[in-house]
């Protein structure tokens, strides 16, 4: 079945999507920059960046979204990505740059790929995504790609499956016409509950979180400030052999289907060692996790955000022991999933969908003082499962630059690719000495090695 | 009331895969390898919350192994076991 999306006019943005509207606004006002999320592939020689060029102009023409001026159509109602208003907007930028050194394994990243997660982008003018190039030798030495997209049009498993579909339009397997699942942009379905369960719903979610203050949480950049956004990030990658020590590990201590809270468990510990070092108090760590709401074993969407969040709280005396602090993160996720929190969550962030976003994203860090949480994190398992080509090239390497408002400042996103787990820490510029940088890589190096 | 047996614990893991947490096509069966069908975390949280809703008795996730998920069959094969126990 084909899918063209043209003949909408408009589409709403899911609740998740207006959530992250609110933190991009605020981005926005008080930091001059962007809700910008980045996909890192390093590619090996032969990519073809002509016809990759003449692909995704094809798929902005075929598939609107990608470049459609994001507002609400009347005063009040759902924001929505205008398809029909797209005839002012520009095509999804290609930039290509030439380096004439060879990157050699594990090298730095270009600095371009960090400038751009702080380049400003319009929704309003359908500024959602671009690609930034770095040609090796003409390209035969290899080349990095950095695809930026505000953090609405995916999240960061639509953003892969959107890469595999790009791909597989490369070598004929689909067209630009053909969506992998072709119902993803109908109208959604009304939901099952009344207005009343939802609004119930979304209030047992903003009690749940005002219980986390009897011990609020303290970033390490501390409460929201009119400041410039300067994220950068820095990247821990284990080899084939630790990686795989490491996942066992991690399967054995949090379950089998659960390593994310091994990892987990390393972040919070990382951050605070930071705060041992710095000698400050860090309240408790509190920190959401996205939870895909894409339907299980079925075609999945890749435009907008389909995720949940479930609420995680630790106090400083739970992280002694890393053992400890897996369990009290283990029996926090079956709670909040026996207490329904990932429905009310969805609840709580569709009225995101109605109210303004200032005060949305004001009402969120009134819960904090100021704080929205400890820090941001993601385990996203296997990159890119299945691609092991991206338009002619080998994909050596690829993860997720998961962005973070400069409050908290901290982000850590974490993947396995050929074998080798990733760790991106992205940071605001200020909020980590370079100190204290080490101390945050050496503990979770530590922690990962178990 | 009389302890299920397997093939009533592998129907009813099935059905409830197939019917409420799984979006799996006309070719899911009993046998078919529930990660492969799409099965994560949040899945097996959601069926054992169903489990413990019919037999009264939770399956802690840490008795999940890649091997009890080859399956439904597998999967009520380990909730028996555990029901033997308890």
């Amino acid at each position: 079945m084909t899918a063209r999306v043209d003949k909408l006019p408009h589409v709403p943005l899911t609740g998740a999507d207006c959530f992250l509207r609110a933190f991009d606004d605020e981005i926005r006002r008080k930091a001059g920059a962007n809700h910008v999320s980045q996909l890192v592939l390093r590619l090996g020689p032969g990519f073809d960046v002509d016809l990759f060029q003449k692909l995704i102009d094809h798929v902005a023409h075929a598939q609107p979204i990608v470049r459609a001026p994001i507002g609400r159509r009347f005063a009040v109602g759902v924001p929505v990505y205008r398809l029909n208003a797209t005839s002012r907007c520009a095509m999804p930028g290609v930039h290509v740059v030439d380096a004439d050194s060879p990157p050699v394994p594990g090298s730095k990243l270009p600095d371009l790929f960090a400038k751009h997660l702080n380049a400003p982008m319009s929704a309003k003018r359908g500024e959602l995504l671009r690609f930034d190039i770095v040609r090796y030798a003409g390209g035969a030495a290899g080349s990095d790609l950095a695809a930026s997209w505000l953090h609405m049009l995916f999240d960061g498993s639509g953003s892969e499956i959107f890469i595999g579909w790009l791909d597989a339009c490369f070598r004929g397997a689909s067209t630009p016409e053909e969506l992998p699942c072709p119902d993803e942009l109908a109208p959604a379905a009304p939901p099952a509950q009344t207005l009343r369960e939802r609004g119930d719903g979304a209030r047992a979610w903003q009690n749940w979180l005002r219980g986390f203050n009897a011990h609020p949480p303290h970033s390490l950049a501390g409460p929201l400030r009119r400041t410039r956004q300067a994220l950068h990030y820095a990247r821990l990658q284990l080899s084939a052999e630790q990686t795989a020590r490491t996942v066992e590990t991690a399967k054995q201590r949090a379950g089998f289907l659960t390593p994310t809270l091994f990892y987990l468990a390393a972040a919070i510990r990382a951050h605070h060692a930071v705060f041992r070092a710095r000698g400050t108090d860090p309240g408790s760590y509190v920190v959401p996790m996205a939870v895909d709401l894409r339907p299980k074993g079925a075609a999945k969407a890749m435009f907008r955000t389909h995720v949940s969040l479930v609420w995680f709280q630790a106090l400083p005396e739970d992280l002694d022991e890393f053992d400890h602090l897996i369990g009290v993160l283990k029996q926090q996720r079956l709670a909040a999933i026996k207490a329904g929190q990932i429905e009310t969550a969805v609840h709580a962030m569709d009225f995101a969908r109605f109210a303004p976003k200032r005060l949305y994203a004001h009402m969120s860090r009134n819960s904090f003082r100021g704080e929205l949480c400890s820090f941001f994190f993601a385990f996203t398992g296997d990159f890119l499962a299945g691609v092991d080509h991206f338009f002619g090239a080998e994909i050596r390497d690829g993860f997720h630059v998961a962005p973070v408002p400069p409050s908290p400042g901290s982000c850590l996103a974490v993947s396995l690719r050929g074998g080798r787990l990733s760790a991106t820490h992205a940071y605001q510029t200020g909020a980590f000495s370079a100190r204290e940088l080490e101390i945050f890589g050496e503990q979770l190096y530590s922690d990962l090695q178990g | 009331m009389a302890a299920p047996t397997i093939e009533d614990l592998t129907a009813k893991v099935f059905e409830i895969l197939r019917d409420e947490i799984l979006s799996a096509g006309s070719d899911f069966s009993a046998r078919s390898n529930l990660i492969d069908a799409g099965l994560d975390s949040l899945a097996v949280t959601q069926l054992m919350l169903s489990i413990e809703e019919l037999t009264d008795v939770w399956l802690d996730e840490s008795l999940l192994t890649a091997e009890s998920l080859e399956s439904a069959e597998t999967l009520a094969t380990l909730i028996h076991e555990r029901l033997a126990e308890a």
